[in-house]
């Protein structure tokens, strides 16, 4: 028997299954596109898939993310509810974390029970999330797995100024017609980034351990840059994108087993 | 999200309020077509004066605000826009300007005056000055300067207003031929003090558990404190909504079934998402003080009417000093036994959100209460996201639940 956990978020949705044991069995990550319900399905399919089991085998779903309220799922649940869980569970000692999302970020701090005490995410403008280097990865022609690469290639990163996503567009071409490398201009990128998400987490303080999570946790270059601005060094996940799932389907086990006791 | 059951609710008074403004709007009319002069305001000029001196009030505040809940609003907007104005003002400015500049046909009637006095904003004057340009109506900006102390308010600065206030007069004397009655004045300004009073009292009983008046009441039901100041149907109506809350009170009856969580909004209302209350109300949240609920509620004296409304136009609204402000909004957590705040950052109001971060820090290390801090504008809903929002309000209140 298992539980499942969908993360339907901004830019990929993804699916972990769990045993009763809290063990992660299998996970799926997919791009949301515009329909969270195709997307929600297809990677609850593909993530049954790999251990070969059934939908009839969940016993209780629960879902989180932009998307959750269109998900086939019995509850729902916040993205730093299931973040802080999941974190909490395979990382005892963290503190804070920082998830970097398509299109959120946020600054969680938690007690040593993972109950979250305070929480800040981004302001409406998203130039501090994933989105801003999709967008960037795309004007560079440059895969966003390859930016990670580059960044370290870099002697001299680039000085971006302008906030805004739109503006820094125009201000990234016009420093490669300066003659930057595209390796100063990725670096610098992630120098940007890196910089919005300290100020913001500064609100909230940065107590040890750190996790960082969501998908721009897989970025090595924007890892390195935060790191180096907050001076410590993070945990990371083995699998960052996957802990709001993971920590949707440690909730889906909890509210399973609510359920039956209150039968 | 599992179906969620409506427990979110308005007092009967609160009923009464759409067809009180309709009706102070279309009477607004009537004066106009009897020749009485009819002046534009701002919201935080003394209505109390002008009332005495038989010129008939009305805000385009009010109007845009009106304009945003009913999804009008975007057509004027456009209209000010066209004429040069950027999305980066005020909306309320916005829409007002398109309404001057497209005619003046609907709900409010065009001006025959133009009086503000720059107190609690900075837009107001220049504001008031494009309309005065676009229109070519007589203008009349006073000054109340910002209050530092509110040993302000018995010394040269207070003198400087009254000096203001006999100015008005005089212009109305010379522009409309009205001369100001002593005995009317006193009159008028007993009956603003008696609305303040009840409305007051009314906002304290919010203080119980669980709260009898939500926010919706209070966002809809300050309408007649701000125009219709000095008026007997206003006091009529804060009587009636004070003895409406009373019973609820007596008999512990709460706006909302099953109150969980007390919460302070700071800010002005999201007009065009007015049932945002609804959502937190429906998950067992109610607001129980704003700072905005009380900004127009200002004891009078009538033995001294000039000074006493002079100290109305100094101390109401954002025109006091950002740290005496906070200090009032730190007394309130206590007092109205606060679970969390919830922080509007609103992109028309920079004289309400600047000290926002500095009050949630507060909060937040000082008070251990938690907050949200949200940014949209409260009647362009262009810089509006309703998902996100959404979903930091369930971020919210999951973790106000933990606690």
């Amino acid at each position: 028997m298992i539980y499942v956990g969908i993360d339907a978020g901004a830019s990929a949705t993804k699916a972990v299954i769990v045993n009763k044991n809290d063990e992660i069995v299998s996970y799926a990550i997919v791009p949301s596109g515009i329909n969270f319900k195709v997307s929600s399905e297809e990677a609850l399919r593909k993530a049954l898939q790999k251990p070969g089991l059934n939908s009839e085998d969940v016993l209780y779903t629960v879902s989180s993310g932009y998307g959750r309220a269109l998900v086939n799922a019995k509850s729902t649940s916040s993205e730093v509810t299931c973040i802080s869980r999941g974190v909490h569970k395979l990382f005892p000692s963290v503190r804070t974390i920082i998830d970097v999302g398509g299109q959120d970020s946020k600054a969680i701090r938690i007690d040593e029970n993972g109950r979250v005490l305070d929480f800040v995410m981004n302001d409406k403008c998203a130039a501090g999330t994933g989105r801003f280097l999709e967008v960037m990865s795309n004007i560079l022609g440059k895969p966003i797995e390859e930016l990670s690469k580059l960044h370290f290639k870099s002697s001299k990163p680039i000085k971006i100024s302008s906030t805004c996503t739109v503006f820094a567009e125009s201000e990234v071409i016009s420093q490669i017609s300066q003659g930057f490398t595209i390796a100063d201009v990725i670096a610098g990128l992630h120098e940007a980034i890196a910089e919005r998400i300290y100020n913001m987490s500064s609100r909230i303080g940065f107590e040890k351990d750190i996790a960082y999570t969501g998908g721009v946790a897989k970025n090595q270059g924007f890892v390195d840059s935060l790191s180096k601005k907050i001076g410590l060094a993070p945990t990371l996940p083995e699998e960052p994108q996957i802990i709001c799932a993971f920590g949707a389907a440690l909730a889906a086990i909890k509210k399973h087993n609510e359920s039956i006791s209150h039968e | 999200m599992s179906s969620q059951r409506e427990r979110s609710r308005v007092l009967q008074s609160t009923k009464k309020i759409g067809e009180l403004i309709l009706e102070y709007f279309s009477k607004a009319w009537d004066v106009r077509a009897q020749g009485k002069p009819l002046a534009w305001i701002t919201v935080f000029t003394p209505v109390e004066l002008l009332r005495a001196l038989d010129i008939y009030p009305i805000a385009p505040e009010h109007f845009g605000a009106m304009c945003s809940a009913r999804g009008l609003a975007l057509d004027y907007f456009q209209e000010a826009e066209k004429a040069g104005y950027s999305q980066n003002l005020c909306s309320y400015s916005r829409c007002g300007l398109g309404y001057a500049l497209s005619g003046m046909s609907g709900l409010m009637p065009p001006p025959d005056i133009l009086i503000t006095f720059r107190n609690s904003c900075d837009v107001y004057v220049k504001w008031w000055q494009s309309l005065h340009m676009h229109l070519g109506t007589p203008l009349f900006a006073g000054e109340a300067p910002y209050v530092l102390t509110f040993e302000d308010l018995d010394n040269y600065v207070l003198d400087y207003v009254v000096k203001q206030l006999e100015q008005l007069v005089k212009v109305a004397e010379e522009k409309f031929g009205l001369k100001l009655d002593k005995d009317k004045l006193a009159e008028i300004v007993k009956l603003s003090d008696k609305a303040s009073e009840l409305w007051l009292e009314t906002l304290k009983l919010r203080r119980f558990k669980p709260c009898p008046l939500g926010g919706r009441d209070s966002a809809s039901d300050i309408f007649p404190l701000v125009v219709m100041q000095g008026t007997d149907e206003a006091v009529k109506f804060y009587e009636e909504l004070l003895g409406e809350v009373k019973e609820k009170t007596n008999k512990r009856e709460g706006i909302i079934d099953n109150e969980k969580f007390r919460l302070l909004f700071d800010g002005i209302w999201l007009w065009y998402a007015f049932d945002l209350i609804k959502y937190f109300e429906n998950r067992g949240a109610v607001f129980v003080y704003e700072p905005y609920s009380d900004a127009w509620a200002y004891r009078l004296d009538a033995s001294e009417p000039l000074e006493s409304i002079a100290r109305k136009v100094l101390a109401m609204g954002l025109n006091v000093d950002i740290d005496l402000r906070i200090e009032r909004f730190l007394d309130s957590i206590k007092e109205y036994q606060i679970d969390g705040a919830v922080l509007f950052s609103n992109r028309s109001c920079k004289s309400w959100s600047t000290p926002q971060l500095v009050t949630a820090d507060i909060l937040s290390k000082k008070f251990n209460i938690p907050y949200l801090l949200f940014e949209a504008d409260m009647a362009d809903p262009r810089q509006y996201a309703e998902a996100q929002i959404k979903n930091r309000i369930d971020t919210f209140l999951e973790v106000l639940g933990e606690r």
